[in-house]
């Protein structure tokens, strides 16, 4: 909200500096998206090349294999995006189970035997999924590539956390208690824009704005601008020290 | 509501005071502290080497047998099938092979081609489920998805249509059990049941006929490749012929990759010998050898495997668990000894 905005103003340096959108930024997604193809693909592949289902029958045919890497990719990307979710609300919920629900009731409807007794040409994987998703190679193979691009993901993020964390890992809120609170889904406040407007660091270097005079916590804190007409109201009055 | 009460004022259109508009749902919010990361790191790592173990333990019981019958002691048929003047000309070779162990339980025999894209696009496309389905329209009428593959030279139809079902393997095998004591047996397979219900029952029909399934097939002509028709594609079962054909509907099911292995029967265990499984000792396989596969470089061999409930022979999943669960170690040992020397006391985090 736009209190605690105002108590940690470090928050606007990243989009300032254009740490999230840089060509650095972009080589390492590209870095990442590479070593998730090539999880995504060669572990299926070297799980079912030469083997066969639980009664001998075929796995290794071209509709088990498409719907096995499918499946490990929706899953991984489910798992990858529950990681990325720092508010789970309802909603969120509703809509990362249900993704992964509705991908596996289309399969099946895209494959049961109905769909293809009205459009045999159209509907060609029936009983694919039927087959296939009932072996537990399958189901393993689909856990191991899920653990394979997501755990590095979560290294990474942790070693940057502890030996080099950005404002926004130290602008944490407290670890929630157990209650429900009533909390907004953002930590950035609705003045995030503003941001990147020419800004306000005249004003700031001027001291101009502050009500009284209090000495800056550390040098590299900087205190959020406003404008000079806006009279805020109650504790957000100017910068204090103790980040209330 | 709250808007009809407030009318039309300065704050006529503010949104409604509820949790859900107002973004104040309850909420969890997972983080990545230390001990929740720490801890699910050591526990899959746990996991995975659990599972890696038992996966290898079951994998290791299974067995699997590849004979390669390309060249070597079939080479006359090799030579043979080089010129397709032959082609009508039957050919029949043996081929050698010891089991060293028993293999117990039931026993899979699979045909295996190397280097033979059944993955490939247009090859994949040259097909049609409609009259594999069995409509009588499409019987006559072939998808132009088939071609070149769907209609004869005199101008009839071709069933069943394209370049998968026109390439059918068509080698078959008879194994042999060399008895120490006593004559040379020939081991009895299933040769139904080797494909899957789904398919069998609902992807292939027969096309509907009041008298033969010959009749059925009338005004239809067989693929250039095959040396019977469709609809006597198995003399001895009546059931088995037309596009209800087990071996035809394994091959038309085609493989993800060049390298691949077909089913070709399951071991029939009434016979007092063969009960238990197959036997240890010396066999033959007498093949007639009827696909040629030099114009490919490919190569044709016969696997023989026993599996379990995790399937067929595959070392690749007990392994990758192995390593992962070590390398999942590692980086939490790692990362334990990062936060216990840097992040511990939160001074990184000071601001």
């Amino acid at each position: 909200n736009d209190c605690y905005s105002q108590s940690y103003p470090q928050l606007y340096e990243p989009g300032q500096r254009s740490l999230y959108f840089s060509k650095g930024a972009f080589i390492k997604c590209a870095l990442h998206s590479c070593y998730s193809s090539l999880v995504l693909f060669f572990v299926p592949y070297a799980a079912v090349r030469d083997s066969v289902s639980t009664d001998g029958h075929d796995i290794a045919d071209h509709q088990s294999f498409a719907l096995l890497t499918q499946t490990c990719l929706t899953v991984t990307v489910c798992v990858q995006l529950g990681l990325d979710l720092s508010y789970w609300t309802a909603v969120n919920h509703l809509f990362v189970w249900g993704s992964l629900g509705m991908y596996f009731l289309v399969t099946f409807t895209m494959q049961s035997d109905g769909l293809h007794r009205l459009y045999a040409s159209s509907f060609p994987f029936v009983g694919t999924a039927h087959n296939s998703l009932d072996q537990v190679t399958v189901w393993l193979t689909v856990l191991l590539t899920a653990v394979l691009c997501v755990l590095p993901v979560v290294v990474h993020r942790f070693l940057f956390m502890q030996l080099n964390p950005t404002i926004n890992d130290k602008a944490q809120p407290p670890p929630p208690r157990r209650r429900a609170r009533i909390r907004r889904s953002s930590t950035r406040c609705s003045g995030y824009a503003f941001s990147y407007a020419y800004g306000y660091g005249d004003l700031v270097t001027s001291k101009r704005f502050l009500r009284r005079p209090v000495p800056l916590r550390s040098a590299g804190s900087t205190p959020a601008g406003r404008s000079a007409a806006f009279r805020p109201a109650g504790r957000s009055a100017g910068y204090s020290p103790s980040g209330q | 509501m709250a808007k009809n009460q407030v009318g039309a004022g300065p704050f006529a259109r503010r949104p409604d005071n509820s949790a859900f508009k107002q973004q104040r749902l309850p909420a969890w919010s997972p983080s990545l502290t230390p001990h929740t990361v720490l801890s699910v790191f050591y526990g899959l790592s746990l996991i995975c080497v659990l599972l890696g173990i038992w996966l290898l333990i079951t994998v290791q019981n299974t067995y699997q047998l590849k004979v390669d019958y390309t060249n070597g002691s079939c080479k006359k048929c090799f030579e043979m099938r080089k010129y397709p003047a032959n082609a009508t000309k039957n050919c029949i070779c043996t081929a050698n092979f010891k089991v060293p162990k028993a293999f117990l339980g039931d026993v899979f025999f699979y045909y295996g081609l190397i280097n033979f894209h059944q993955n490939l696009r247009r090859y994949m496309d040259s097909r049609d489920d409609a009259q594999l389905v069995g409509r009588k329209k499409s019987l006559k009428f072939p998808s132009t998805y088939c071609k070149p593959f769907a209609y004869d030279e005199n101008g009839l139809p071709i069933a069943p249509c394209g370049a998968v079902a026109n390439s059918k393997f068509n080698d078959s095998f008879r194994l042999v059990y060399h008895q120490l004591d006593g004559p040379a047996v020939t081991v009895p397979l299933h040769r139904r049941g080797i494909t899957w219900y789904t398919d069998k029952n609902i992807k292939f029909h027969n096309p509907p006929t009041n008298t033969t399934l010959q009749e059925a097939f009338q005004g239809t002509a067989q693929p250039l490749y095959w040396q019977r028709p469709v609809y006597d594609l198995d003399p001895e079962d009546p059931n088995n012929n037309g596009f209800i054909n087990d071996d035809l509907i394994v091959w038309m099911r085609e493989a993800a990759f060049p390298n691949f292995k077909k089913l070709y029967g399951i071991l029939n265990r009434a016979h007092a010998l063969f009960s238990h499984g197959l036997p240890a000792g010396n066999y033959s396989i007498i093949i007639t050898y009827n696909f040629p596969v030099q114009y490919f470089q490919g190569k044709k061999e016969v696997v023989v495997s026993t599996v379990t409930w995790f399937g067929g022979q595959n070392y690749f999943l007990p392994i990758a668990y192995l390593v992962s669960s070590g390398m999942t170690f590692i980086a939490a040992i790692v990362l334990t000894v990062i936060h216990v020397k840097v992040g511990r006391d939160g001074k990184n985090m000071e601001e």
